[in-house]
């Protein structure tokens, strides 16, 4: 259950100005000049750590039990858990309280409207965890702008969640100047201290090596985790229509699908899709990866991302796509409940989220994942998540009893599915946040107001799916990430926390505003050529020479 | 639309005493014009020091909320990283410099010149389509007598100001959009096809409706005031003298309303290159960055999004630097034109 995913907020993260690389290649000798300015401390925050030198600054990892899954992970799929749990049998996964219940500071994202402060859930889970924890909840959509303003004050909170997406600019550079190396009280056997955070995976950790040192607490992610095209499986089943298994079928299903006159559209905007079904990789360091043919190349540089992005358009030429998708206004995830669009991209989330918001007023409501297709109709060529995408990590400068605390709250959130802590985390207390029925818990409406982010930010633990008042769409998403998974393969960085050098922070921030305009045609094929070549000229070479030596150095990672 | 934002408190002021220079605010030593300069500092100093001491918090905040941070451009010549540090602040010192190479990067980048022009074409816009608006609607509210009327007139007129523009474009999208009311009428009558908010041609005109239906109504406060300070005497004079309904306004209320027209005038001309931000930040995905991208936007992106604070400064630099010509330009047109302006000498 990954809370928030990075699909989930991308839109958030919306790399804005279409000119940085046309701005850097204005300064076109501007390379040489910034790296000048790179200064020595830089050169140690750059790059990757990985094999034997990485191995060295990891926790051991030590498994625990508490519930076995009744469906193993395959295929890098989460696990699931689809039995009862009984819930007076929950076992504490530490004995007492590690915390020592000096306060500590947190700044996480938070989408939603936080609960108060000394709300009954942030206090039952600081007693039962010995924690003194003050919340500083940020809208997670505009996290991005919170986090670097805060790292550049003089008072950094405690401890702060940062998630992948917002590593853009200068901030990535940012974690390694401000955090601190955590290899003291986690490195090796140390961790065995806070056995919730040993079962964490070490690919898992090996995502928190920032400059050389492991500085973040992760939030694993299964690698076959991949944006989703929802479908309403009700209606399909009404209609009588069939599920699209190549990108013509979906494109006549979705011409027979659209009625203006009825306010139906058949999807909202499926960028997302498309280049799952054309193979993009993901943007970021995930990007990079050498071809079979030996060539290094970022994602932007494959053939298939013009065909992705023209695909897309040729559905917003057709009118299929809800125009409040195609001005962006507004909510999908509402649209596919009210039933104006048949069709759209989110994460793994809204699986459960959205069975369970409709499950009372509107009891036919059926969602479903599409399984992704091949570009020529066949299987699809999928790429690998990272294997964590959010940390948290705690301040240079803080004291030894902070840290403490701070992992004893992490190692709290990381509790597997099974214990008491998880309970705790994910419901709340009984009574105040959840009731139970017929075994199962049922948050109440106090419940979904405090029981919201906050503490799952913290750190979790192996990605699984628990969903004890519907286990069937636990089944589902474990099911779709298996059969998903068996298409997917690793690129050239996967597995490695990458820090570009600051000179190339802005080099490819243009390429999401520009996706979006293409798509919705404000902006023309050539303007997107256009932008490659500049991208390539004004640094993206260069860049490529960099990654190469760094997968020379570590590696590859696939 | 900032021509309600930021001239609104200011602007009733000038034209109160324009009309009847209030005794408390003219000193009673000064008489006549040039009289307070021979009387020294230090006298002026003790007879006006409850005045002085009362602006003090004023000049307090002001200094430190406008002025101290202006040191700050001092970014704009540097290639500035706010983590080089212990804090933002001292980070400057930790900074390369790199003198005007910002500077260039910014006439370089067509980008940028694309967002002058955008902004430039809004402004010239707003001032054509917009500005009027406020001056016939008050003088409408103002020949309305029965005061019930005009009071539930002046409310509905208010009322879209205080909607945020979250919600502006929302009720836009939902009746102008291509899903939208019209668009749904149109449909169900054989014409498909209207979508008013992805058109990037008519972006421009979009906005300036949106900015009139949100802020025109705000903008007849200043104009009212005006309006309200001017004696009946005069209108019945004139109507003693067989001055119909339209000579009573030509000649009586538009003179009237001039001083308050020049002074936001010369206001709005210095905000020029302000034309609104969170309107353009969130309609831009639907016509494009080429079609909505200006000045606020990019040097929000620039900085902001992308973290690039050096450039963002230097383009805030030099957009703050044209507005400081403009007003003073302005002014310069003002006074040319026998009017008050912002200020005199």
């Amino acid at each position: 259950m990954t809370p928030n995913s990075p699909s989930a907020s991308a839109p958030s993260r919306r790399s804005f100005l279409a000119s940085t690389a046309v701005a850097a290649a204005a300064v076109a000798g501007g390379v040489p000049l910034l790296t000048a300015c790179g200064g020595s401390e830089n050169k140690d925050r750059e790059g990757t750590t990985s094999g034997k030198a990485a191995d060295k600054l990891l926790p051991t990892f030590v498994a625990s039990k508490f519930a076995d899954p009744d469906i193993a992970s395959k295929n890098g799929s989460a696990a699931g858990y689809t039995g009862k749990v009984e819930l007076s049998a929950l076992a504490a996964s530490v004995a007492k309280p590690l915390g020592s219940g000096a306060p500590f500071k947190v700044m996480s994202p938070f989408w939603g409207s936080p609960p108060k402060a000394d709300c009954a859930y942030y206090t039952a889970l600081d007693k039962a965890a010995g924690t003194k924890v003050t919340w500083q909840n940020q809208d997670g959509n505009t996290y991005g702008q919170k986090l670097g303003a805060v790292l550049a004050s003089s008072s950094i909170p405690d401890m702060v969640v940062v998630p992948i997406w917002e590593l853009v600019g200068k901030i990535s550079n940012a974690v390694t100047a401000k955090f601190m190396d955590l290899g003291p009280y986690l490195a090796g056997d140390k961790v065995k201290k806070y056995p919730n955070l040993a079962a964490i995976p070490s690919d898992s950790w090996k995502m928190g090596i920032f400059g050389g040192a492991l500085r973040g607490i992760p939030m694993p992610t299964a690698s076959a985790t991949f944006n989703i095209a929802y479908y309403r499986k009700d209606v399909f089943d009404k209609k009588g229509y069939k599920v699209p298994t190549s990108p013509d079928e979906f494109m006549s299903w979705a011409k027979e699908a659209t009625s203006a006159k009825a306010k139906v559209y058949a999807v909202g905007d499926m960028s997302w899709t498309a280049f799952n079904v054309f193979g993009v990789r993901p943007s970021g360091t995930l990007g990079w990866h050498i071809g079979d043919d030996g060539k290094l190349t970022y994602r932007i540089e494959q053939p298939e991302y013009l065909e992705a992005l023209e695909w897309t358009r040729k559905l917003f030429a057709a009118g299929v796509v809800h125009p409040d998708d195609k001005a962006r206004s507004g909510d999908a995830g509402q649209r596919f409940t009210a039933g104006k669009i048949l069709m759209y991209n989110m994460d793994m989330s809204h699986w459960y989220g959205k069975t369970a918001e409709q499950a009372k007023s509107n009891p036919d409501f059926k969602i479903e994942a599409m399984d992704i297709f091949g570009s020529d109709g066949g299987d699809p060529q999928l790429w690998a998540s990272q294997p964590a995408n959010i940390w948290s990590l705690i301040r240079k400068g803080a004291s030894k009893e902070t840290v403490e605390n701070a992992l004893a709250a992490a190692n709290f959130a990381a509790a597997p599915y099974g214990t008491k802590e998880r309970m705790l985390v994910d419901y709340g207390v009984e009574g105040t946040h959840y009731t139970v029925k017929d075994g199962v818990p049922v948050k109440n409406d106090q419940g979904n107001q405090e029981v919201v982010n906050a503490w799952v930010m913290l750190a979790a633990p192996a990605p699984y799916f628990a969903h004890p008042d519907y286990p069937d769409v636990a089944r589902k998403q474990v099911e779709w990430e298996q059969r998903m998974g068996a298409f997917m393969k690793k690129t050239s960085t996967y597995g490695m926390n990458i820090v570009e050098p600051t000179r190339y922070a802005n080099l490819s921030s243009q390429f999401e505003q520009l996706e979006i305009d293409f798509v919705r045609g404000n902006k023309k094929l050539s303007d997107v050529q256009q932008a490659i070549s500049t991208w390539k000229s004004s640094g993206g070479d260069k860049l490529r020479d960099w990654y190469k030596k760094l997968i020379d150095k570590n590696g590859s990672g696939n | 639309m900032s021509l309600t934002a930021g001239s609104r408190p200011d602007g009733t002021r000038p034209a109160a005493a324009v009309e009847e220079p209030t005794a408390a605010l003219v000193p009673e030593a000064a008489p006549q014009k040039g009289a307070a300069h021979k009387v020294p500092w230090r006298v002026r100093l003790r007879r006006d020091r409850a005045l002085i001491l009362m602006t003090l918090p004023a000049i307090g905040l002001l200094v430190l909320f406008n002025y101290i941070p202006l040191l700050g451009n001092v970014v704009a010549f540097q290639d500035y990283d706010p983590y080089a540090s212990s804090n933002g602040i001292t980070a400057i010192f930790h900074s390369p410099w790199l003198g005007v190479e910002q500077f260039s990067r910014m006439v370089d980048d067509p980008l940028f010149w694309s967002a002058v022009k955008n902004t430039i074409v809004l402004f010239l816009l707003q001032l054509v389509l917009f500005f009027p608006i406020p001056i016939a609607l008050a003088l409408l509210i103002n020949s309305v007598i029965r005061p019930r009327v005009r009071a539930v007139a002046q409310a509905i007129m208010y009322l879209p100001h205080f909607f945020s523009w979250v919600l502006v474009v929302t009720v836009f999208q939902q009746v102008f959009g291509g899903a939208g009311i019209i668009a749904q009428t149109l449909e169900d009558h054989g014409w498909s096809g209207f979508d008013l908010m992805t058109n990037a041609d008519l972006f421009k005109f979009l906005v300036t409706a949106q900015s009139v239906w949100k802020d025109a109504g705000w903008g007849i406060i200043v104009f009212l005031a005006a309006l309200a300070a001017v004696s009946t005497d005069l209108y019945e004079a004139a109507a003693m003298d067989g001055a119909g309904r339209w000579r009573r306004m030509w000649h009586v209320t538009l003179p009237a309303l001039r001083p308050v027209i020049a002074l936001l005038l010369v206001l709005r001309v210095g905000d020029a290159l302000s034309v609104g931000f969170e309107q353009f930040l969130l309609q831009r995905d639907a016509v494009g960055v080429g079609a909505s991208e200006v000045l606020d936007t990019y040097v929000w992106n620039m900085g902001i999004q992308n973290g690039d604070f050096s450039y963002a400064a230097a383009v805030g630099l030099v957009k703050g630097a044209i507005g400081v010509c403009l007003v003073l330009a302005a002014n310069k047109f003002a006074h040319l034109l026998g009017e008050q302006g912002v200020y005199k000498k």
